[in-house]
C-alpha cells in the first residue's frame, strides 16, 4: 500500500467521522449527506481519469475509497460508480456523467437496444439494479442486433424496489423504447463488467469483515462477565483466532484479485475466487462476531449490525456465491483434469 | 456412553398422535382462512393474542396442569406434539409461549395456592402472558451478578429498583417473573448464588417503564424494563426468599430442550422443500435429506428429555446438549439453503423462500444466545462428562 492510498483512506475516514452509519428504511434509502460531502471532496471520481471529468488516480486509490466506505458502512453507491459503472462507460467510449451524480450499472434482466438514427432505443426490464431509486444514471447492458450493447440513461423511477438485508435499495427498472446513447461492446467486456461487480462486493466484504473482527476484538476486551473480560475465556479466544484466520485469508486473496485487475489480467477467475472466498468467510465471521457480542449485538443499539447485515447481503449480490463457485469450477476444469492445476495457478 | 447423557427412549404415544392430527386440521383451516401467514422464529416475534386465545379454547395451553387450575391433565408427550406442530407451521405463538412453557410450571411448583388459582386458569385460557425478567445490561451469562434489588418496606412489601434488558415481549405481557437480589452474597465462588429471590411482578405497577429495543430486522420484541421504587406486595414472593438461584436453574431445564430449540427456522426448510419438490434438483433434495436427518436425531433426543421430565427426572445436562446442537442446526439451515438454491434474501421478497431466508438470517444471532449461550451450555455438558 502506498502513501497515496494512505492519504485517500485518511481523507475518507475524516469524512466518515461526521457520518456514522445510518439504519436504512423504506423512507431513508441512502446517506445523501455523506455522498454530497464525498463528492465535494472529489472522492466520487477517484480512479476515473481527469480528462473524463474524474479526479484521477489509480485503481488502487478507488479500491482504498471503497474499502474505507465499507468499513464505515457508508450507505452510498460509490463503489458501484468507481469500480463498475464508471470504467464500463469509459471503456465503451460513452460520456461519463458528472461524478457527483450517482451512476450504477444494470447488468441483469431482459433488455434490447436497437439503433435509431444517431441514438439507440432501449426496451425491457433491468432487475436487481443496485441503488435503484437513488442512482441518477444507469449504464444498462442490453442485447443489440449484433451483440451486447451498453446504454447510458438518466434513471427513470424504478418499477419495483426491495431492500436487501441491510436495507440498501435494489430494484427493477423498465424501459419502453427509451432513446439513449449506447455503444456495442464485446462479449469479453460483458464478462469483465460482471466480474468487476463481483470484485466490488469482494473488496467491500474484505473491509467489512476486517472491521467486524476489530469490533469483536474490542468488545471482548471491554465486556466483563464472571469478573473477567470475555477475551480471557479460552472459548472466546478460539473464536477470535478463527475469525482472524478467515479475515486474513480473505484479505490476501482479495488483494491478489485487485492486483489482477490493476495488471489487466483475466478478471473472471480472479474476481470469482475473491467473491466466493469472501462470501464463505461471512458464514463464520458474522456468526462468531454475534456470538461474542451476545444480546447487545442482536440489536440496533450496537454498530455491529450495520456491518453483518451488509456482509450477509453482499455475499449473494452481483452473482450469488453459488453461481460464482460454479463459474470458477467451470473455468478451472475447461482444460480437463490435466489442465486443472495449471489453470489454478494462473487465477491469482 | 457417559451416564449423565444417557436417556431412555421416549415411549410412543397414541394420544399424542391423536392430538397432533387435531392440531394439523386446525392449522390448515386457520391458514386457509388467512388468520396467519407462516413465519420464521414465531415464538419470539409472532405475537397474536387472539390466536393464543383460540389455542386456549381448544385446551392446548396448560395441557399438563391439574384441572383444578384450568389445566387438562394431559401428558408431556401430548403437549410436545401440539407445540411442535405449531412451530413447524410457523404459527404466531409468542404471546403465550413463555407463560405456557415455564412460568405456569414455575407457579405450580413454587407459587402459593392463591397464585395458582388466580393466574394459572388465565394462562391456560390464553389470556395472561409472562416474560422472563432475568438478564441485565451487565449480567447475561453471569446471571448471579444481577444488581436489581428488592428491600422490604414497613409493611413487609418488596420495593424493587433496577433494570432488566432483552425482556422479550414485555410490552404485550402481564407479569414478569423477576430475579432480584434481596440479600448479600455469601462467601466463596458460589456465594453469589445466595441472596437471590424470584418475584411475581405485575407489569402494570406504578414505577415500571418499558422501553423498546429494536433487533436487527427493526422489529420490536426486546425491551428494557426499568423498576423505580416499584412496590411489589409481599404475597407476590415466588417460592422462598433467597432460593431464587435454585428456582431459576430448575426453570431453565424446562426452557432448554423443547422443539423451539430446533424448529425456529423450520419454515425456511419447508420453503427449500417446496423448491426442491418443484424442480427435482438433486443437490436441493440432498440438502433437504441431510438437514432432515440432523433434525430427526435432535428431535429424538428432545423427545427423550420430555419423557424424562414427565417421569419427574431433571435431565439438565442432556437438555443443555440438545439446546447446543439444536440451535446450531437452526442456524446452519440458512447456509445449507444458500449453497443449493439461487435465492435473494429480502423481507419484502415476493418469493417465499427469499422472505423466509431473510427472516431466518436476521434472527440468526439470537438462536445460539437466548436461554443460555452455547458456550455456557457446552460448559455444562463438559461438567456432565466429568471434565470440570
Ligand atoms: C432473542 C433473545 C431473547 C432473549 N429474551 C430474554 C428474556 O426474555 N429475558 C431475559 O432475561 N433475557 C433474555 N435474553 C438474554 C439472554 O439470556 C442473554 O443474551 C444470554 O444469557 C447471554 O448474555 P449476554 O447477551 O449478556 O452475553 P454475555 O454473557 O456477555 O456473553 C457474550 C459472549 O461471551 C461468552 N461467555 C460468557 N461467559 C463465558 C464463559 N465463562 N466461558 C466462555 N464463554 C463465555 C458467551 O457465551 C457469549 O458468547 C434474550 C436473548 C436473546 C438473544
Amino acid at each position: 500500500m502506498s502513501d497515496d492510498q494512505d492519504l485517500v483512506r485518511q481523507t475518507v475516514r475524516e469524512v466518515l467521522t461526521a457520518h456514522p452509519p445510518v439504519s436504512l428504511t423504506a423512507e431513508l434509502t441512502w446517506d445523501e449527506g455523506l455522498w454530497a460531502e464525498l463528492a465535494a471532496a472529489g472522492l466520487t471520481g477517484v480512479g476515473l481519469p481527469e480528462e473524463a471529468g474524474g479526479s484521477g488516480g489509480e485503481v488502487a486509490d478507488a479500491v482504498a475509497v471503497v474499502g474505507e466506505l465499507a468499513r464505515g458502512a457508508g450507505a452510498v453507491p460509490v463503489g458501484e460508480q468507481l469500480l463498475v459503472a464508471g470504467p464500463a462507460v469509459l471503456a465503451a467510449g460513452l460520456q461519463l456523467p458528472p461524478p457527483d451524480e450517482p451512476l450504477v450499472a444494470a447488468v441483469d434482466g431482459d433488455l434490447t437496444a436497437v439503433p435509431d438514427g444517431d441514438g439507440w432505443l432501449l426496451s425491457g426490464t433491468a432487475v436487481d439494479v443496485p441503488w435503484a431509486g437513488v442512482a441518477l444514471h444507469l449504464a444498462v447492458l442490453a442485447q443489440g442486433p449484433d451483440g451486447p450493447v451498453l446504454a447510458l440513461v438518466r434513471a427513470p423511477a424504478p418499477a419495483w424496489t426491495h431492500a436487501n438485508l441491510a436495507g440498501e435499495p435494489r430494484g427493477s427498472v423498465a424501459f419502453d423504447g427509451l432513446r439513449a446513447p449506447a455503444a456495442p461492446i464485446t462479449v469479453a467486456a460483458v464478462a469483465d463488467l460482471r466480474a468487476r461487480a463481483a470484485l466490488l462486493r469482494a473488496v467491500q466484504l474484505a473491509a467489512a469483515l476486517e472491521q467486524v473482527l476489530a469490533l469483536t476484538l474490542r468488545y471482548a476486551g471491554e465486556r466483563e462477565q464472571f469478573g473477567r473480560p470475555l477475551g480471557k475465556f479460552q472459548a472466546i479466544q478460539m473464536y477470535l483466532a478463527e475469525m482472524a484466520g478467515e479475515v486474513t485469508a480473505v484479505t490476501a486473496v482479495v488483494d491478489a484479485a485487485v492486483q489482477a485487475l490493476e495488471a489487466g489480467e483475466p478478471l473472471v477467475p480472479a474476481a470469482a475466487t475473491a467473491k466466493v472466498r469472501a462470501g464463505a468467510a461471512v458464514e463464520v465471521v458474522a456468526a462468531l462476531a454475534h456470538q461474542v457480542h451476545g444480546a447487545i449485538g442482536f440489536t440496533q443499539e450496537h454498530a455491529l449490525h450495520h456491518l453483518t447485515r451488509r456482509c450477509w447481503a453482499w455475499r449473494d449480490e452481483a452473482g450469488s456465491e453459488l453461481a460464482w463457485s460454479a463459474t470458477l469450477g467451470e473455468h478451472l476444469v475447461a482444460g480437463g483434469a490435466d489442465g486443472f492445476w495449471p489453470a489454478l495457478t494462473r487465477v491469482v | 456412553m457417559t451416564h449423565a447423557l444417557t436417556l431412555a427412549p421416549a415411549p410412543r404415544s397414541d394420544a399424542a398422535e391423536l392430538v397432533r392430527a387435531e392440531v394439523r386440521e386446525f392449522l390448515a383451516a386457520e391458514i386457509a382462512e388467512g388468520t396467519f401467514t407462516p413465519h420464521v422464529d414465531t415464538w419470539l416475534s409472532g405475537v397474536d393474542p387472539a390466536f393464543s386465545r383460540k389455542l386456549g379454547d381448544r385446551g392446548w395451553l396448560g395441557m399438563t396442569w391439574p384441572k383444578e387450575y384450568g389445566g387438562h391433565e394431559r401428558t408431556a408427550m401430548e403437549r410436545y406434539a401440539v407445540t411442535e406442530e405449531l412451530l413447524a407451521a410457523g404459527a404466531p405463538v409468542a404471546a403465550h409461549w413463555i407463560a405456557d412453557r415455564q412460568s405456569g410450571p414455575a407457579l405450580l411448583r413454587y407459587g402459593t395456592e392463591e397464585h395458582r388459582q388466580e393466574i394459572l386458569p388465565r394462562i391456560a385460557a390464553g389470556e395472561c402472558f409472562f416474560v422472563i425478567g432475568m438478564s441485565e445490561p451487565d449480567s447475561g451469562s453471569d446471571l448471579a451478578s444481577i444488581r436489581t434489588r428488592a428491600t422490604r418496606d414497613a409493611n413487609g412489601d418488596f420495593v424493587v429498583d433496577g433494570a432488566k434488558v432483552w425482556t422479550s415481549n414485555a410490552h404485550h405481557s402481564h407479569y414478569a417473573i423477576t430475579l432480584v437480589r434481596t440479600g448479600p452474597p455469601g462467601d466463596g465462588p458460589r456465594g453469589k448464588h445466595q441472596g437471590l429471590t424470584q418475584l411475581l411482578v405485575d407489569l402494570s405497577l406504578p414505577g415500571i417503564t418499558i422501553n423498546p429495543i429494536r433487533i436487527l430486522d427493526g422489529g420490536h420484541h426486546f425491551n428494557e424494563v426499568v423498576f423505580d421504587g416499584v412496590v411489589v406486595p409481599a404475597g407476590m414472593l415466588l417460592g422462598e426468599e433467597g432460593a431464587g438461584w435454585h428456582q431459576v436453574t430448575a426453570e431453565l431445564a424446562f426452557e432448554r430442550s423443547g422443539p423451539e430449540r430446533f424448529l425456529s427456522t423450520f419454515p425456511l426448510l419447508t420453503e427449500l422443500a417446496r423448491r426442491a419438490a418443484a424442480g427435482q434438483d438433486r443437490a436441493q433434495l440432498a440438502a433437504v435429506g441431510r438437514l432432515s436427518a440432523r433434525l430427526l436425531a435432535i428431535r429424538q433426543l428432545s423427545l427423550r428429555i420430555a419423557a424424562a421430565l414427565d417421569r419427574g427426572e431433571l435431565p439438565d445436562i442432556p437438555a443443555a446438549l440438545v439446546k447446543d446442537i439444536g440451535t446450531t442446526f437452526e442456524r446452519d439451515v440458512i447456509d445449507e439453503v444458500r449453497r443449493v438454491a439461487e435465492v435473494t434474501p429480502s423481507l419484502s421478497s415476493p418469493d417465499p423462500l427469499g422472505r423466509a431466508l431473510a427472516e431466518a438470517q436476521l434472527h440468526a444471532p439470537g438462536y445460539t444466545l437466548r436461554g443460555g449461550t452455547n458456550e455456557i451450555l457446552r460448559g455444562i455438558v463438559a461438567r456432565g462428562l466429568g471434565l470440570r
